[in-house]
C-alpha cells in the first residue's frame, strides 16, 4: 500500500535528478583530478610547516564542581607516583580533587572539625592505570554479543570508532579491578590498522553518566604483518591515511562539495586523525618488531607527531632511538617468549633496559582485559628484573597518565589532581598485598565485586544440604 | 678440590674457575654434575645424560658408596610434606634425597653448599602444559595439540607431537619447574593420551625427557569447547551432544574390553581342550576316532581387532590410566563425576574447574583434584564465575587444590600464581599453611600425575627435584636461582646468559633468561599482611 502512494514522486523527480547526478559527478572528477596532482606537494608543506602544539590545554572534567567539605588523609607514607617519597603526609581532599599534599608539618594546619582519617603505618599511591585495555567493551570475550571492543570488518582505517560511546559502567569486570586499585583506564578499541578512539575512565562501577572522564585522548592502531599481508603495506598504508587526513582536513569544503579525488578513508575516520596531526592527542600504536618502532619513531620526528608504543617486545634493541626520539613504550614485563617472530629475543628485563637507556615506561597488562588487576604483579617482575621500584610505580600511574596527555589531572598525588587513591598495608607489588582502601574522585569505593559476593554465596556450602550420594 | 675438578669441564667453565669467578652456584651445578654414574665426567649445562642415567633401573644398580653426595645447607628448607625447617638441611645422594632435616650430618665424602638465606622447596609440578604441542612461537605450523578431526580420539598420543625445541620449556625449568604433563587441547571430547616429562636441557627427541614413572593420562574436555569445534562439524552442538559422545565412547570400551574378555575366555577353553586332548592322545591310542568333532576343534578363537584408541578407554576402566577432564562449572563436573562412577572408573583431576569452590565438598568427598588458575576468568561463559579464593577454598574443604599453568607464561612463575591465591585465601579468613600452599604446586600435582611416590615433597627417597630460590617464594621479587632434576642442576641464575637453550634461539633469537641481582624493593614499613619469612 505505501509503496503505491509512492510510485508516482519518484518517477517524476527521475529525469531532473540524473541530470543533476550527472552534472555533479562531471565536476567532482574534473575537481579530484587536479586536487590529487596537487596533494604530494601540498601533503609535504604541511608536514613541514606545522609546529604542533604539544602541550595539551588543562581543560576541566565534566565532574568537576567545587563541592564538599575538605577531608584530610593523615600519617600515610606517600608515593607520590612521580619519584618522590613523602613520610607521615598529608592530603587534603576537597570534591573530587585533592586540594594539597605536605609533610607532617601540614598536621598543625588541620582544623579540628575537618573530618581526619589516620593512616599511620599505610602506604598511600595514586591509583593505579590501566593502559590499553579493553575494560568496559568486554564482558565475555568468547561472547560477541558482550563485546564492543572494535568495529568489525570493513576498512583497517577505524580511526573513528569511538570507545567512549561504547564503555559499559555496568561491567563486572570494572569493580573487580578496583578493588584491586585500577581507578582510571584508557580503554583502547582494538582491531584493524587504525583501531579508533581511546577513553579515559575512571572506575566507577555503575556511573552510566560519569565514568568517562574525557574521550577521544588518543588514537590507537596496529601495526606488523599480520595487517595488511604484507609489513610495508600496512606501514605505507599508515602513511597515506595520515596523509589523507591532512588533505582533507584542508579541502573539507571540497569534499562536500564532491570536487575531491577518493581518500583512503571515510572522511569520519580522517575526521578523527586531526587532532593526532596536530599533537594535541598521541597515537598509540602496538608495535614489537625493531624495525617497526624506528620507523614510528621516525614518523614522530618527521611529522611532530606524538607517538607512543605499546608491546615493544624488541624495545631494548633499539632502546636508544626510542630515547632520542622521546617514544615512550608501554610494556608488559612477563613477556619473555616469542610468541611471534616479531617478538623474538622478547625479556623480562626489558622495561629496565629501555629505562637504562632514558626511554619512557609504561606498565600493563596487554590484550586481557579481565586481569588488569595483575599490573602490579606485572611492575613487580620488572623491578625483580632491574627496574627500580619508583620508576615501576611510576610507569603503572605519572608515566601513563602523562603517555595519553592526562597529567594535569592523573598520575600523582599532587595539589589539583583528580583524588584517585590507594591505601596499602606494604609494597603494591607483593603478592600478599591487596588495596585496604581505594578511593577515586574523592570518595572510597565499596570494597565489593561480583567475585566477592560469590565468594560469600559458596564460603559455607553447608546450607546446600547434604550430597544426594550420601 | 678446585683444580681437579676442572678437568673435563667445558672451556668457559674452566675459565670460571682459574679466573676465580666460582660462585656457590658454579659449585653446586659442577658437584651436582658429578652426581651420575659418569662420575667424575661432569656434563656441560648443554649436554644432559642420557636418560638411562636416570631411570629406577640406574638408581637401583648404582652403589651408594659410589655416588656422589651434596649436602645443601642451612636454608629455610620447605617440604611439602608437613614440615618446614626455618634452617635445615638437605643431603642429595646421587640421583634422590638421602635425608631431610633441621641438621643433617654430612658424610665424610659429602660436599658441603651453604645456602643460609635461601629457600629450598620440592620442583614445581604442573599437570596441565601445552608445551611443544602449541610452541612458541604460535605459528600454525606449531598447531599440534587438537586433532579435531573427530571429536573422540582417544588413540592420539601428545608424546607423538611434542616439539622439544620449545623455547617455553627452558623458561619453565627456569622458573623451578621439574615434572609436567603436557595434554592434547581441549577442542575433543576425548582429545588422547597425555605425556608427563622432566624438563632436561638439550633435549633431541621427548624420550629424552619423558617421566618413566609417571602412568598415562588421558586428556578429556567437558563444555563449550567440544560443541564450539564441532558444532558446524556433524556434533557435538550441544552440552547434550557432550554427555552422548562420552557415554557412548566408554560404552564401546565397555563393549571392546568384554569382546577381548569373550575371546580370552574361548582361547582359554581352546587351549584346555587342547591340551586334554593331547593327554588324551598320549595315554589312550586305542580310542581313535572317537572325537568326531577333533577338526573343529582344531581352530583357535579369532581375536578382537586391536584398537589403539579403544585400549586406551579400557586403561581408563582398569584404572590404568588417568583422566584429566578440562571442564568449568560445578555443574558439569557433578556430571561428569556420576558419569565416571557409572562407568566405574575415576576422574584424577578437574583442569581450569573455576567453579570447584562450589563443590568443594564433593570434590573432597570423592577425592578428585582440582587443577586451577590463581585468577584467570570470564574469558568465556563457563569462566564466568571464577574467583580468587578458589583454590583457598577447595584446599580448605580437605580438597586436594593444585595451581596449573595452561600457559607459557603461567608455567614460569607457579609460586606466584600460588601466592596470589594463597594470600586471597588467608584474606577471606581461611586458615592455609605455607605448606598446604606449596602442596597445591608440588605434592598434589605429583598425585593427580601418579608419581607422588617419586616426586612432590622433599622426603627420604624421593627424587632429588628440587628448587633453591633466592628467598620467600611466595615474593614477586624472588627467583629460582638452582633448579635440581634428579640430583642434577640443570638451571643455575649464575650460567647467566650461558643458559642451556633450544635450537630455535640459536643466532638472532637472543631472547634471554638473564636476570639482574636482587632488586631494591618497597621498604615495607607497617607491614602486616602476609607472613615473615626470615630471608
Amino acid at each position: 500500500m505505501i509503496q503505491l502512494q509512492l510510485r508516482p514522486r519518484p518517477l517524476r523527480l527521475r529525469l531532473p535528478l540524473a541530470a543533476l547526478v550527472l552534472a555533479v559527478v562531471t565536476l567532482v572528477l574534473l575537481g579530484a583530478g587536479s586536487a590529487s596532482r596537487a596533494a604530494p606537494a601540498s601533503a609535504r608543506a604541511t608536514r613541514t610547516s606545522r609546529s604542533p602544539a604539544r602541550t595539551p590545554q588543562v581543560l576541566p572534567l565534566p565532574f568537576d564542581r567545587a563541592e564538599g567539605d575538605a577531608v584530610f588523609l593523615v600519617g600515610a607514607r606517600i608515593h607520590v607516583g612521580d619519584g618522590t617519597i613523602i613520610e607521615d603526609g598529608v592530603v587534603e581532599l576537597r570534591g573530587a580533587r585533592i586540594a594539597a599534599v605536605g609533610g607532617s608539618d601540614r598536621m598543625s594546619a588541620i582544623p579540628a572539625e575537618a573530618t581526619r582519617i589516620d593512616l599511620a603505618g599505610k602506604l598511600l599511591t595514586p591509583g593505579i592505570i590501566a593502559a590499553h585495555t579493553q575494560l568496559g567493551l568486554v564482558e565475555i570475550d568468547l561472547e560477541g554479543s558482550t563485546v564492543d571492543a572494535e568495529r568489525n570488518g570493513g576498512s583497517p582505517v577505524r580511526a573513528g570508532y569511538d570507545a567512549s560511546m561504547a564503555i559499559n559502567a555496568d561491567s563486572s569486570l570494572i569493580q573487580v579491578s578496583a578493588i584491586e586499585g585500577i581507578t582510571s583506564a584508557a580503554v583502547t578499541p582494538r582491531g584493524g590498522l587504525l583501531s579508533g578512539q581511546v577513553a579515559w575512565i575512571d572506575l566507577l562501577a555503575g556511573d552510566h553518566r560519569g565514568i568517562v572522564a574525557r574521550p577521544r585522548i588518543a588514537a590507537a592502531g596496529q601495526l606488523g604483518h599480520a595487517l595488511a599481508g604484507s609489513r610495508a603495506e600496512a606501514f605505507a598504508g599508515l602513511l597515506e591515511v595520515l596523509d589523507d587526513a591532512r588533505f582533507y582536513r584542508d579541502r573539507r569544503t571540497a569534499h562536500e562539495r564532491r570536487e575531491l579525488r577518493d581518500l583512503a578513508a571515510h572522511r569520519l575516520d580522517l575526521d578523527a586523525l586531526g587532532s593526532v596531526l596536530d599533537g594535541q592527542v598521541p597515537l598509540v600504536v602496538y608495535a614489537d618488531r625493531a624495525s617497526d618502532l624506528l620507523a614510528l619513531a621516525e614518523l614522530a620526528k618527521s611529522t611532530g607527531m606524538r607517538v607512543a608504543v605499546v608491546g615493544g617486545a624488541q624495545g631494548w634493541k633499539v632502546a636508544d632511538a626510542l630515547a632520542e626520539a622521546d617514544i615512550p613504550v608501554i610494556v608488559q614485563p612477563s613477556a619473555n617468549l616469542p610468541d611471534s617472530l616479531d617478538q623474538i629475543g622478547a625479556r623480562m628485563d626489558n622495561a629496565a633496559l629501555l629505562h637504562q637507556a632514558g626511554a619512557r615506561v609504561g606498565i600493563a597488562v596487554l590484550g586481557e582485559a579481565h586481569n588488569v588487576r595483575n599490573v602490579t604483579q606485572e611492575a613487580g617482575i620488572a623491578v625483580a628484573n632491574g627496574l627500580p621500584a619508583e620508576v615501576a610505580l611510576r610507569a603503572v600511574t605519572l608515566e601513563l597518565a602523562r603517555i595519553y596527555g592526562m597529567d594535569d589531572h592523573y598520575g600523582s598525588i599532587a595539589p589539583g589532581k583528580v583524588a584517585n587513591l590507594v591505601i596499602w598495608d606494604g609494597d603494591p607489588f607483593e603478592l600478599s598485598q591487596w588495596p585496604v582502601a581505594v578511593w577515586v574522585r574523592g570518595q572510597p569505593i565499596p570494597m565489593r565485586s561480583r567475585q566477592t559476593l560469590l565468594r560469600d554465596r559458596y564460603r559455607v556450602l553447608d546450607r546446600f544440604g547434604e550430597d544426594r550420594d550420601e | 678440590m678446585l683444580p681437579a675438578s676442572t678437568h673435563g669441564l667445558p672451556i668457559r667453565w674452566s675459565r670460571a674457575l682459574r679466573t676465580g669467578r666460582v660462585t656457590t652456584a658454579c659449585l653446586v651445578m659442577i658437584l651436582a654434575c658429578g652426581c651420575t654414574k659418569r662420575g667424575s665426567q661432569p656434563s656441560p649445562p648443554d649436554q644432559p645424560p642420557p636418560p638411562a642415567l636416570v631411570s629406577d633401573e640406574d638408581a637401583a644398580a648404582a652403589a651408594p658408596s659410589t655416588e656422589r653426595r651434596v649436602l645443601l645447607q642451612g636454608a629455610r628448607v620447605m617440604t611439602a610434606a608437613g614440615v618446614i625447617y626455618p634452617t635445615g638441611d638437605v643431603l642429595v645422594e646421587g640421583d634422590r634425597i638421602a635425608a631431610v632435616g633441621a641438621h643433617v650430618t654430612a658424610p665424610d665424602d659429602a660436599t658441603v653448599v651453604d645456602l643460609r638465606g635461601k629457600v629450598i622447596t620440592p620442583g614445581l609440578i604442573d599437570t596441565h602444559s601445552h608445551l611443544g604441542v602449541y610452541a612458541s612461537p604460535g605459528f600454525s605450523a606449531h598447531a599440534d595439540g587438537n586433532e579435531a578431526t573427530a571429536p573422540v580420539t582417544p588413540g592420539m598420543r601428545a608424546g607423538d607431537a611434542v616439539w622439544p625445541q620449545d623455547p617455553g620449556l627452558e623458561r619453565a625449568r627456569a622458573g623451578g619447574v621439574t615434572t609436567m604433563q603436557i595434554l592434547p587441547g581441549s577442542a575433543n571430547l576425548i582429545g588422547g593420551r597425555s605425556v608427563v616429562i622432566k624438563p632436561y636441557p638439550g633435549l633431541r627427541s621427548l624420550e629424552d625427557a619423558r617421566f618413566d614413572a609417571a602412568p598415562p593420562g588421558l586428556k578429556m574436555a567437558c563444555g563449550e569447547n567440544p560443541k564450539r569445534v564441532y558444532g558446524d562439524k556433524g556434533g557435538p552442538s550441544t552440552r547434550m551432544g557432550n554427555v552422548s559422545g562420552y557415554r557412548k565412547a566408554f560404552q564401546q570400551a565397555v563393549e571392546y574390553r568384554r569382546s577381548w574378555q569373550r575371546y580370552r575366555d574361548e582361547q582359554a577353553r581352546w587351549e584346555a581342550k587342547q591340551h586334554a586332548r593331547r593327554v588324551g592322545e598320549d595315554e589312550d591310542h586305542e580310542d581313535e576316532g572317537k572325537d568326531e568333532d577333533k577338526g573343529k576343534d582344531d581352530l583357535p578363537p579369532v581375536p578382537p581387532t586391536h584398537d589403539e584408541a579403544l585400549e586406551t578407554l579400557v586403561g581408563v576402566l582398569d584404572g590404568e590410566i588417568l583422566v584429566h577432564m578440562h571442564c568449568y562449572r560445578a555443574d558439569e563436573m557433578s556430571l561428569m563425576m556420576d558419569l565416571a562412577r557409572g562407568f566405574g572408573f575415576r576422574i584424577r583431576s578437574f583442569h581450569h574447574a573455576v567453579e570447584a569452590y562450589k563443590i568443594a565438598d564433593r570434590l573432597a568427598e570423592r577425592d578428585v583434584s582440582a587443577s586451577v588458575w590463581a585468577d584467570w576468568w570470564g574469558f568465556k561463559a563457563e569462566a564466568y564465575d571464577g574467583i580468587r579464593e578458589n583454590a583457598a577454598m577447595v584446599s580448605a574443604a580437605g580438597g586436594r587444590a593444585i595451581i596449573h599453568s595452561d600457559s607459557p607464561h603461567g608455567i614460569q612463575r607457579l609460586n606466584q600464581e600460588a601466592a596470589k591465591a594463597l594470600f586471597a585465601g588467608r584474606r577471606m579468613g581461611l586458615s592455609l599453611s605455607d605448606d598446604e600452599a606449596l602442596r597445591w604446586i608440588t605434592a598434589n600435582p605429583a598425585w593427580a600425575l601418579g608419581v607422588d611416590r617419586e616426586v612432590g615433597t622433599l622426603e627420604d627417597g624421593k627424587r632429588a627435584d628440587l628448587v633453591v630460590w633466592s628467598g620467600d617464594p611466595w615474593s614477586v621479587y624472588t627467583r629460582a636461582e638452582q633448579v635440581f632434576i634428579d640430583g642434577r642442576v640443570v638451571y643455575d641464575v649464575a650460567w647467566g646468559t650461558e643458559q642451556p637453550r633450544s635450537d630455535f634461539e640459536v643466532g638472532p633469537g637472543d631472547g634471554d633468561l638473564r636476570r639482574p641481582e636482587a632488586p631494591a624493593v618497597f621498604p615495607p614499613r607497617g607491614h602486616d599482611g602476609g607472613k615473615e619469612v626470615s630471608r
